[in-house]
């Protein structure tokens, strides 16, 4: 290559860095940090990127915020924390993100939900349902979220248990920091309603017999159980009910809607058990639209809610730049803390859904109780359901 | 008796059946080469897999499925399943001693627990590569129905289990008293190189040794399978479990090994009717306690040569 053909190259290649540069700063970035790749729950993550994509190209379509376009830049944590805390500075640092969406793993948010904070970056969680990462730690709170909350299933499933008149319910948890977690919100929550939540046993995730502790909860005289642990454990409780033939009423974290979990407790005993998700079908023409323009992309259709949390969370951040003006963090947690006007999203309108104290979009009333039928989500609707009203989500 | 207390008694003679069967895979070895391949709990999970893989293909399923979608699979598919998890992994515990173990035995240092625990990593890495993380639902060759006695159930797989585990024991404690193999394998265990002036083919016992703890492994873990699923993480409880039972009940032992294995499964078994939370507590303490008063385990014989 001759020395002028490369200094030629180089001048375009400049040329062409100046004017994406050029471009960069109309654009305004917004960034996804989570799995993508490595966990079971990586397909969670890839729906969630899928209603982000949506979202973006549908306000870019009606040209864009106050004529600047969204772009989205994508950033695989593979669920790993240290990965996903580097991926967090460089989307912050490097990339110069307004926003940042995700994670997929809730502890990995835990491991990282100081940058935003520190940073002022707004965070919009939209897979994780650890009750924990929007909490605030003191100071202004960058840590939002449109997805389930752990605390608000337990709010969910207590207020029901309340309803139906279950009097004494049996706490069944596994020995990890996720059961560990679970009960002790069924425990406060329990105490609210006034449910005797004395009785409890653990099991390890590996168990393949839990005979001996349901044996317990039946001598016990329990109305119903309350499930918080991982898909395969529950569908092994199920197994070992079956066993001595004990059919309690079961109340379970929604664990019980992964696949492994039908897997395990096969298709008839996968049926027992209900739970709380945030949406089962599309069912609202958005939803629909939504469904149709995504579902070639899926991994699994149960994946869908995460294109609706993470085509909300979308809606959520754009109408806090509008309102902000602009792209300061700062001003866009103000915003979002105090949305003047309602935001039009795929799960519902979301009105006022933010507040100093309150960072979540989705709450016990939003969700729905679902079970396993025939091998599909449906739906549940009983008497006790149909009772429930807002003020019944003790929380 | 209480209902509670049989059930718990029976689940906990099921789990054990597992322990056991693993338990007497670490006992092989260690009786005939005093070395133990530390990484038979994923030669465990990796015997499941290889079950798994026949019986997927036998549906015509691509062998890298992760669900068998409730089908259930005929007998023959399940003994051919069964032979493939004999023979793939007699043929790697070979490949074990020969580039694991071989080099580093009767030497000096513990280069062997690392060369054993590597290959587990490896055939782990290898597993996930293929398979990814999700466990399987892998169908049993008796079925799934609950079977009940007297208001107790258990499932045909765990009834089988502890069948097959008796049996390998007995037939393994007749190997090991009553016959001149069993014999040779004590003599290279006690001195290689005086068991090998008195004719015996101490390479070949040695290889054979680790080729069938090794089956046993593929044994155990196509056993296991439709009780525990499929699962590349089961490997460190499975395997941490089956050598706590065969340190309490003797590792030079095939009884022993056996009844430690039943009695860790119904001791936990028993605690998870107190307080499930202690399990791995007394599981634990009790392996300490054994092997502070009976260093040998509870029916293991003394040795009388230390190194």
């Amino acid at each position: 290559m001759s020395k002028f053909k490369m200094s030629r190259r180089m001048a375009i290649l400049s040329a062409a860095s100046l004017m994406s540069l050029a471009t960069a700063a109309q654009d305004i970035k917004l960034g996804f940090n989570g799995d993508l790749s490595a966990s079971p729950s990586a397909q969670s993550g890839a729906a969630g990127v899928l209603g982000i994509q949506a979202a973006i190209e549908d306000i870019n379509a009606a040209g864009g915020i106050n004529g600047r376009k969204l772009t989205l830049v994508i950033r695989d944590d593979q669920s790993q924390p240290p990965k996903s805390i580097q991926n967090m500075s460089d989307l912050i640092d490097n990339e110069k993100v307004v926003a940042v969406f995700g994670p997929t793993n809730s502890g990995n948010a835990m491991a990282w939900k100081h940058i935003p904070n520190q940073k002022k970056v707004v965070s919009m969680g939209m897979i994780g349902g650890g009750t924990d990462i929007t909490k605030g730690t003191g100071g202004d709170n960058y840590m939002f979220r449109v997805s389930m909350v752990d605390r608000e299933q337990v709010a969910g499933i207590m207020a029901y248990a309340h309803k139906a008149g279950y009097k004494k319910v049996g706490l069944l948890t596994e020995t990890t920091g996720y059961g560990a977690g679970g009960l002790k919100d069924m425990q406060e929550i329990g105490k609210l309603h006034g449910i005797d939540v004395s009785v409890s046993e653990k099991f390890a995730v590996a168990d393949t017999d839990m005979t001996s502790q349901l044996n317990k909860m039946k001598a016990a005289g329990v109305d119903a159980v309350a499930v918080w642990a991982q898909g395969t454990p529950t569908g092994q409780l199920m197994r070992s009910m079956e066993k001595i033939n004990y059919f309690p009423p079961v109340l379970s974290s929604w664990a019980a809607d992964n696949i492994t979990f039908y897997d395990a407790a096969g298709k008839s005993l996968a049926e027992k058990p209900i739970f709380m998700r945030t949406m089962v079908d599309p069912t609202t023409p958005k939803q629909k639209e939504l469904f149709e323009r995504t579902k070639s992309k899926l991994a699994a259709p149960s994946a869908f809610p995460f294109v609706v949390h993470g085509y909300d969370a979308v809606q959520l951040i754009a109408a806090s730049i509008r309102q902000a003006g602009g792209t300061d963090g700062e001003k866009m947690r103000a915003a979002l803390e105090d949305l003047k006007d309602p935001v039009a999203g795929a799960m519902k309108t979301y009105n006022k859904p933010f507040s100093k104290t309150q960072h979540e979009a989705l709450t016990a009333s939003d969700f729905a109780f679902v079970k396993w039928n025939a091998g599909k989500l449906v739906q549940v609707s009983d008497p006790v359901i149909k009772s429930l009203t807002a003020a019944d989500f003790k929380r | 008796m209480d209902i509670a207390l049989l059930q718990a008694l029976l689940s906990g003679a099921a789990v054990g059946s597992t322990y056991a069967l693993v338990a007497l895979g670490f006992s092989v070895t260690f009786t005939t080469t005093k070395t133990l391949n530390f990484s038979h709990g994923e030669f465990v999970s990796a015997g499941s897999f290889i079950g798994m893989s026949v019986l997927f293909l036998a549906l015509g399923k691509p062998i890298t499925s992760t669900s068998f979608g409730g089908e259930i699979t005929g007998n023959g598919a399940q003994l051919f399943a069964l032979l493939a998890a004999l023979g793939v992994m007699g043929i790697l515990g070979w490949l074990l001693y020969l580039l694991g173990v071989r080099p580093f035995s009767r030497k000096p240092g513990m280069s062997w627990v690392m060369s054993t625990l590597g290959f587990g990593v490896i055939l782990q890495s290898i597993g996930l590569a293929i398979w990814g993380p999700k466990p399987v639902v892998v169908p049993g060759p008796v079925g799934d129905e609950v079977v009940r006695l007297w208001g107790i159930g258990i499932r045909p797989q765990e009834i089988l289990m502890l069948v097959v585990s008796v049996s390998i024991m007995v037939l393994f404690d007749h190997v090991m008293r009553k016959t001149m193999v069993g014999k040779a394998m004590r003599a290279v265990a006690q001195n290689p190189s005086v068991a090998s002036l008195m004719g015996i083919n101490v390479n070949a016992m040695m290889i054979g040794a680790f080729v069938v703890s090794s089956a046993l492994a593929g044994l155990s873990g196509f056993m296991l399978a439709p009780i525990a699923q499929a699962s590349l993480f089961m490997g460190l409880a499975v395997g941490l479990k089956g050598f706590s039972a065969a340190m309490v009940g003797g590792l030079n032992n095939a009884r022993g090994c056996v009844l430690g294995g039943f009695v860790l499964g119904i001791l936990e078994s028993l605690v998870n009717l107190w307080s499930a939370q202690w399990r791995e507590v007394a599981i634990f303490a009790l392996v300490i306690v054994v092997l502070a008063v009976r260093p040998t385990g509870l029916f293991g014989t003394k040795m009388v040569e230390k190194v």
